[in-house]
């Protein structure tokens, strides 16, 4: 019964607001084709002798231009005001009924008066008005507030663009349960909690869909111009009356609805048209003002707010002067389209425009909806992806029947959208899903721009920035070049400047250029320096980036927007771009945009980040929390540190992707981790992931690992101790020695501050150097050597220095060169051992010209090194004060260090190092003397890794043990060697790879040994086929002279259990950027011994960046490894795209991926090209490494979206690889 | 006596029976024109699935014996309205429909309804596996006959597909992409051509067998799960596609979960004696690992196993029945992460180390947070450290 009684209600409202003449009420939205093809008509129906349109007075002067026939749309109206206000914001398109009107107006002659509130009107600018005033409305649920009328209410975008987000209504509150009447009928409430719902049910399926575009626009076509009008207004009504029931209209809305009423008043008598938003349109009736105010004391308020400055003049004429500068520039249907994040927008312009071209014809819009949906598949075919007419059919069939299903007169944007994700995008979210999405975007967008009419007075970006400038007290045109130094966050102006300046660069706008500061300590300078100049490029990009906003926070912003969408349209951000993306935000203090990159960051860095981007993220949001980027102070600390803990955590995920590391920076970035992990107190994580790569990981990395552990308390540092002291014993061979080095080098990199305080942990190490007998000693040196020299050469000094305390103190004579000293000390000692022998004291041994401690005596007795002198050897410092056989080794040694890097590295006692050796040769001979044979091979072999060539001469190709780690040393050195050179290395690498292949040759073999024999389908030996049998045979069988049929089984089927194995194709996709060598040769060895198996071809596809197919020398490894340039970044994508060219039976091809996954490029695209080749039917496989210990290093996260793209990521060694080529090929 | 009502007590009703007078009822309720081949207008198919307001009463000309004169008409699938349309309105085009999405969101249950609806029967059903053949999708032949009179109509074993084309009726195809895919391809052609050869009774007037109008097709497929064959660009272009999505809501699937394990536990007579509590717990990780997204917005890392409704069910019923045989052994809160570690852990060992990370992450700071429930999960994570 209520429901019939409010229905009737309802239409009496309806019908005063449809009937009104005084004022004739036009309820529009901002953008609406509907309105604006039927607007010309109401109007010359009306012929109305004043126009009111809801926009602000200061735009008075520009209406004029507007409307000139010279000018196409879009274009834009602006207001700034003053200091302090963003810029509101008007786009118009055709499809705009405001503009329509204007138009309209000027076109008969009809004088157009803006009525809503003047900007500089202070109600726009005071934030708690809103909410004080709301505030003690008690049942306020929120639900259909804001959000709900922002279509119909057009405000101008004070600053925060987001607030005009779509007009998706709030998806909350009980959803209602809907009917389908067996009528078309629009059933308006049936006691439904909002009139919002209830239009809504009754208009669509959808959850999504405005209520707007439901009810105006798409039953539109075909309508009665009068019908869609009513139409309009009952929305706005309902909008109002829930958003009334709901806690009222906010405040600023009822200011702006009183200044319109008194532009009503003004114009009292006349024929007034007003065309306004919908949800305004109720409080414009003549008998509104009494029903609409009584609570909310609004007459007082309005007093106070809009009284003041320009009292009694509300018609605009008499504005505010110089507090609102207002301009007019053109637009563009990208910039219009609702995502790019500009304020006041509409989704799909060319949709619409098309829409209004239809002109209301239902028709014509299916013609649209078809051109629409032909042009789509067209895209989508281009960018590779099967879509022919019989999809254009079934997607305009969908859409049309949708409709009617719907009971609409034709498809609307949303049938048009829903049928194309239906009929398109497959199901695929990924690959196809984006194409469809892409192509729609382009061909609904559109990419029409707007020009102003010849004449219109210039206005915008320039005039805004040289006012900017000149406040900032900074250069302007003509003005000489300056430099400046900034403190930001000192003084206040220079923060501005500094703001401004990022603003400008952002932009493109060549103005000022920043030089290099280096901060106190390395660290991050808090000062920036600045050389500005005024050019005329200045003046002409200014005009290029104008179209972008009308002052420079507005370009600027659109700038970074329109980054971040080209971003998003290539497949991005990528993890580094959405770091960027919120560094550049932060400088440029665009508050809202850096929030919104700080969210991009906190999901992308964590989903596909590498542990470096990781870690420089980290980096950028310590900044941000300790306020140090001057823009973004602003921003809420919990936040950032929200953020940063969710990257923590992602970046503990990556430490599992480091097992197979072999760089000192890797072992540097778990250890700081690891510092930051232990804030938040230890994770059970990375607790596990530690263990696992102690036992696990590389040498160097496990080592780092362990020693992680023992500072974080997870393992007792005595445990850790005698650990490193195995490894000093264990050291007996040359691999367990090159572990050794990699062992000292990644615990030492991690452990270094313990060094000085010594501790368990390191007792182990220190007595093992200094009790091992000489030879034992003289046989590690050079890999503890080599595991020290990540110390940098001042940690080593200090580290010798601990270890004179620790032998006791004695004061070491050869540490001192003047003889005159010498002689003095000499004097005293034989003094002072008179003196010991006067009195009957034991007086200490001495040993070749050093006096020991006791201590260390005690040690030596084993050999002619003394501790001190071992340390000296091991640390590579203090050379000079080892005297002869010992200094020699130094000599040999050092030749190899040299110094060293980092810390202390210039000074120290340089002049201490013997001279250089005049040759290669003699050096060799040297070594091979001091440490034998096979040692020497060892440092030359690490030479030849430190890019000395001729090191590697040296090694003779038949007595060198080959390995892969020497291979991967010479094939280093060949790409900057000169042919001749390389010439001379050839025996010497093909050789190596020789003995290589050979070696994996008869291990793979077993594993592959089905392939080479295929069995023949029709051989008998398995079961009979009986139905196969029956149906082969049924052509030659016939029926006997009794009518009997008779199967005359000719030839039999039998079931093998094998597939035809031929002709299986394999395509090795191997990642040549750099860290990838091993794997590179390896994936060389193993396609080598792969191509020799007769049912298999095998193609050997080579990627960095870019990609080149190396299958014609996959039989010969060693012009492959010689033609690989190993280094550059990494694109898996165009190795893989590359890749599908070369299948052509799907089912019988395997990809298998080698790379570290730290892929480059957005990472939608390689995800799109995995799940392209996983939906033609490859057999996919990701090898994250691929060397014999199976130790991967690689991006964690990237390869995880991988595994859920279809792409099974593992660590395989070539053994593996080959038993699962072995798996996939054979039955 | 007994034997009779067990052999007649069905596990499972199909739709067509289960909600008969819903049908006939809707049938004459809406007498609009229907589609070729079709028993209800498409908006009453919507009606039927999606569910009406209130209770609808029959239009006075329309009353019939036997026919109830009003009828409330519930929601059978829980979701999205408009999906319910455009699935209606593509099988209205004659054109084939793929319902895609992860296991346990009730795809079957809506090609059930669909084809139910349309066409009276959801029967018409072939089960893909790896073992499908291609005469399940054609034909195949009765090799006794067949030897004995030769080729013939009667030799002929018609697959659900073959009668669903000769009927006019809706085939249903469960899980296409279990089947490989030469044997998915075989619907390519019925698909385009709407006929299938049988070239063994060529000469014949069976040589062919047309499709009668109102023949589709509705196929039910994973694209994510392991084990799935990928379907070919050919077929895929042949269907529209429409992406089922899990549960939106907490406490939809919270209740759904209970509900489920409540019947399982049913079944065993036994009570179910989990806390509801326990039971969001479950659900609430099941959600967040699913999602990669906690509840409160904090980063999950999402294992590469599907976490699926389905396997929810599975561990609340073991709970309870952990709790139902063995009460007072320990608390059923304490069985939880050693359940989910074997759920996590079923595709993928090293997945676990993604709960150890949902455990140092979501767990630990619902735990700070005060939560008791989720302060004693946290406290039982040596559960999953081994």
């Amino acid at each position: 019964m209520s429901s019939r009684t409010e229905r009737t209600e309802v239409n009496a409202v309806l019908d005063t607001l449809y009937g009104c003449e005084r004022p004739y009420l036009v309820g529009i939205r901002h953008h609406s084709p509907a309105l604006s093809v039927v607007l010309p008509d109401l109007l010359a129906k009306y012929q109305p002798e004043m126009l009111l349109v809801e926009l602000p007075a200061e735009f008075t002067d520009w209406l004029g231009w507007l409307a000139d026939p010279g000018t196409t749309a879009p274009v834009a109206l602006a207001g700034v005001v003053a200091e302090g206000g963003g810029p509101a914001f008007y786009p118009f398109a055709d499809f705009s009924p405001e503009l329509v009107a204007i138009r309209w107006a000027v076109a008969h002659g009809v004088p157009v008066v803006p009525c809503d509130l003047p900007l500089a009107d202070p109600a726009w600018r005071d934030p708690h008005a809103d909410a004080a005033w709301r505030a003690p409305a008690p049942q306020a649920p929120l639900d259909h507030g804001p959000a709900q009328k922002a279509p119909l209410d057009h405000r101008p975008a004070q600053r925060a663009p987001l607030d005009h987000r779509p007009a998706q209504e709030a998806p909350s509150g009980p959803e209602p349960a809907r009917e389908a009447p067996p009528s078309r009928r629009l059933t308006l409430t049936q006691g439904l909690p909002t009139l919002a719902q209830g239009l809504k049910a009754a208009a669509s399926g959808r959850a999504d869909e405005d209520m707007w575009d439901r009810t105006v626009e798409a039953r539109a076509p075909g309508a009665d111009t009068e019908a869609i009008r009513r139409a309009a207004l009952l929305v706005g009504w309902a909008l109002r009356h829930d958003t009334e029931r709901a806690g009222g209209v906010s405040r600023i809305d009822l200011c702006r609805e009183a200044w319109m009423r008194r532009c009503l008043a003004e114009a009292a008598g006349k024929r007034v048209a007003a065309v306004v938003g919908a949800f305004h349109a109720p409080a414009l009736l003549p008998s509104a003002p009494d029903t609409d105010t009584p609570a909310t004391g609004a007459p007082d308020t309005d007093a106070r707010n809009t009284g003041a400055p320009n009292t009694g003049a509300p018609n605009g004429r008499v504005r505010p002067a110089g507090t609102v500068v207002t301009s007019l520039v053109p637009y563009t249907f990208e910039l219009l389209d609702e995502r790019s994040g500009y304020p006041a927008g509409i989704r799909d312009p060319q949709w619409q425009q098309a829409v209004l071209r239809a002109a209301g014809d239902p028709l014509a819009i299916e013609a649209a909806a078809t051109e629409s949906v032909v042009q789509i598949c067209a895209r989508v075919r281009a960018a590779g992806h099967p879509a022919g007419p019989a999809e254009a059919r079934e997607a305009v069939r969908l859409a049309s029947d949708l409709a009617r299903l719907r009971g609409l007169p034709a498809p609307g944007r949303g049938e048009l959208v829903e049928a194309l994700q239906t009929v398109l995008a497959q199901g695929e979210v990924m690959g196809r899903g984006r194409a469809v999405a892409a192509a729609m975007e382009r061909a609904l967008v559109g990419d029409r721009r707007g020009t102003l009419a010849p004449g219109t007075p210039r206005s915008g970006l320039g005039p805004a920035v040289r006012d900017l400038l000149a406040a900032l007290r900074l250069p302007g045109p003509g003005g000489p070049e300056k430099e400046v130094r900034l403190d930001p966050l000192r003084s206040d102006l220079d923060r501005r400047r500094e703001v401004a300046l990022h603003r400008l660069t952002v932009c493109d706008i060549p103005y000022g250029e920043a030089t290099e500061v280096v901060g106190l300590g390395g660290g991050d300078a808090l000062t920036s320096r600045w050389r500005l100049r005024w050019t005329p490029g200045t003046e002409a990009m200014l005009d290029v980036a104008g179209v972008r906003g009308v002052v420079l926070a507005q370009a600027a912003e659109g700038m970074l927007r329109e980054r971040r969408r080209r971003e998003a349209a290539a497949g991005g951000p990528t993890a580094s771009e959405a770091v960027e993306g919120l560094r550049a935000a932060a400088v440029c203090g665009l508050a809202v945009l850096t929030t919104e990159r700080l969210a991009e960051v906190a999901t992308l860095v964590p989903a596909s980040g590498t542990l470096s981007e990781t870690i420089g993220a980290l980096a950028l949001l310590d900044r941000l929390r300790l306020g140090h980027i001057a823009g973004a102070s602003g921003l809420p600390k919990t936040e950032v540190s929200a953020v940063a803990e969710v990257l923590e955590a992602a970046a503990v995920r990556q430490v599992d992707g480091l097992a197979g590391s072999e760089d000192v920076a890797d072992a540097h970035a778990l250890a700081a981790l690891a510092q930051r992990a232990e804030g938040t107190g230890v994770g059970l994580r990375l607790s596990a992931a530690l263990d696992r790569l102690t036992t696990g990981g590389t040498p160097m990395i496990g080592a780092a690992a362990g020693v992680v552990r023992m500072l974080l308390g997870l393992d007792e540092p005595a445990a850790l101790g005698s650990r490193l002291a195995s490894w000093v014993d264990t050291a007996t061979t040359p691999d367990a020695r090159r572990a050794l080095r990699g062992r000292l080098t990644g615990a030492l990199a991690v452990a270094e501050p313990l060094l000085h305080t010594g501790g368990e942990a390191l007792t182990g190490l220190l007595e093992r150097v200094e009790s091992l007998a000489d030879d034992e000693f003289l046989a590690r040196l050079p890999a503890l050597r080599g595991g020290f020299h990540v110390l940098s050469p001042a940690a080593r000094g200090r580290l010798l220095e601990v270890v004179h305390e620790r032998l006791g103190g004695g004061y070491d004579v050869g540490a001192v060169d003047d003889p005159d000293l010498l002689l003095a000390r000499l004097l005293a000692d034989r003094a002072g051992l008179d003196a010991l022998s006067r009195h009957r004291l034991p007086a200490p041994s001495t040993t070749d010209g050093h006096p020991p401690t006791v201590d260390a005596a005690a040690r030596t007795v084993s050999g002619q090194l003394s501790a001190a002198d071992r340390w000296r050897l091991v640390l590579g410092r203090e050379s000079r004060c080892l005297a002869g056989a010992a200094r020699r080794y130094a000599t040999a040694l050092d030749e190899l260090y040299g110094t060293g890097q980092g810390e202390g590295c210039r000074d120290g006692d340089a002049a201490g190092r013997g001279p250089a050796f005049p040759s290669v040769r003699e050096w060799a001979r040297e070594l091979e003397e001091l440490f034998g044979s096979g040692v020497r091979e060892e440092v030359l072999a690490s030479a030849a890794e430190s890019g000395r060539a001729d090191a590697a001469l040296l090694l003779e190709p038949h007595s060198v043990r080959p390995s892969v780690e020497l291979l991967q040393s010479v094939l280093s050195l060949a790409g900057g060697m000169p042919e001749s050179t390389v010439a001379r290395l050839r025996p010497l690498v093909a050789r190596i790879i020789e003995e290589l292949t050979r070696e994996l040759a008869v291990r793979l073999r077993p594993a592959l040994s089905g392939l080479t024999t295929p069995r023949p389908t029709y051989r008998p030996g398995g079961p009979l086929d009986l139905s196969r049998t029956v149906r082969r045979n049924l052509a030659v069988s016939r029926f006997d002279d009794d009518g009997r049929f008779v199967l005359v089984p000719a030839t039999p089927v039998f079931r093998t259990r094998a597939r035809r194995g031929v002709d299986w194709r394999l395509v090795l996709v191997v990642d040549v950027s750099g860290s990838m060598e091993a794997s590179v040769i390896w994936s060389a060895l193993t396609s080598a011994v792969l191509a020799g198996v007769p049912a298999l071809t095998t193609h050997f596809v080579a990627f960095s960046t870019e990609v080149v197919d190396l299958t014609d020398r996959v039989h010969d490894p060693l012009s492959l490894l010689l033609e690989v340039q190993v280094g550059g970044g990494t694109h898996i994508a165009a190795g893989l795209r590359y890749a599908r060219g070369l299948v052509t039976v799907p089912a019988r091809t395997l990809v298998v991926v080698v790379s570290d996954f730290e892929e480059g490029y957005p990472l939608a695209g390689l995800l799109g090209e995995v799940r392209a080749l996983k939906e033609s039917g490859c057999t996919l496989l990701g090898c994250a490494s691929l060397d014999d210990d199976a130790r991967p290093r690689y991006c964690v996260s990237t390869a995880g979206q991988l595994v859920a793209a279809g792409m099974p990521v593992a660590a395989l060694s070539p053994m593996e690889l080959a038993r699962w080529v072995g798996e996939q090929v054979k039955p | 006596m007994t034997t009779e009502t067990v052999e007649r007590v069905r596990q499972v009703d199909p739709a067509e029976h289960a909600y008969a007078d819903q049908l006939a009822f809707l049938a004459a309720y809406d007498d609009g024109p229907r589609p070729p081949g079709w028993r209800l207008t498409p908006r009453a198919v919507v009606t039927f699935i999606a569910g009406a307001t209130g209770v609808l009463q029959l239009p006075k000309g329309a009353r019939r014996e036997g026919l109830p004169a009003r009828c409330a008409i519930e929601a059978k699938f829980v979701g999205d309205r408009a999906l319910v349309e455009r699935c209606v309105v593509t099988l209205a085009g004659e054109r084939g429909l793929l319902l895609v999405g992860e296991p346990g969101t009730a795809k079957s249950m809506l090609s059930e309804l669909l084809s139910a609806a349309v066409c009276g029967t959801s029967e018409l059903v072939v089960q893909g596996t790896a073992g499908t053949t291609e005469d399940q999708l054609r034909y195949g032949w009765n090799y006794a006959l067949l030897l004995a009179h030769g080729p013939s109509p009667e030799a002929l074993v018609p697959s659900p597909v073959l009668t669903a084309m000769s009927t006019g009726a809706v085939a249903r195809v469960e899980e296409i992409t279990r089947c490989l895919p030469e044997v998915q391809d075989a619907l390519v052609s019925i698909l385009s051509d709407r006929r299938i050869a049988v070239p063994e009774l060529a000469g014949t007037e069976h040589a062919t067998v047309p499709a009668r109008p109102g023949f589709t097709v509705v196929a039910t497929a994973n694209l994510r799960d392991r084990g799935v064959s990928e379907m070919s660009a050919a077929l895929k272009r042949r269907f529209n596609f429409e992406t089922v999505g899990p549960i939106p809501d907490l406490a939809a699937e919270t209740a759904l979960v209970t509900r489920q394990a409540k019947a399982v536990l049913d079944r065993v007579s036994t009570p179910f004696a989990v806390d509801e509590a326990v039971v969001e717990a479950l659900v609430t990780a099941f959600r967040d690992l699913r999602a990669g997204r906690s509840v409160e917005g904090w980063d999950v890392e999402r294992p590469s196993t599907v976490m699926s409704t389905a396997e929810a069910v599975a561990v609340a019923s073991s709970i309870g029945l952990a709790a139902a045989y063995f009460p007072g052994d320990r608390d059923v809160l304490s069985l939880l992460p050693g359940h989910l570690l074997g759920v996590v852990r079923k595709d993928d060992p090293a997945d676990g180390a993604k709960l150890l990370g949902y455990w140092d992450g979501a767990v630990r700071r619902r735990a700070q947070g005060g939560a008791r429930l989720w302060r004693q999960l946290w406290e039982l994570r040596d559960v999953i450290t081994d």
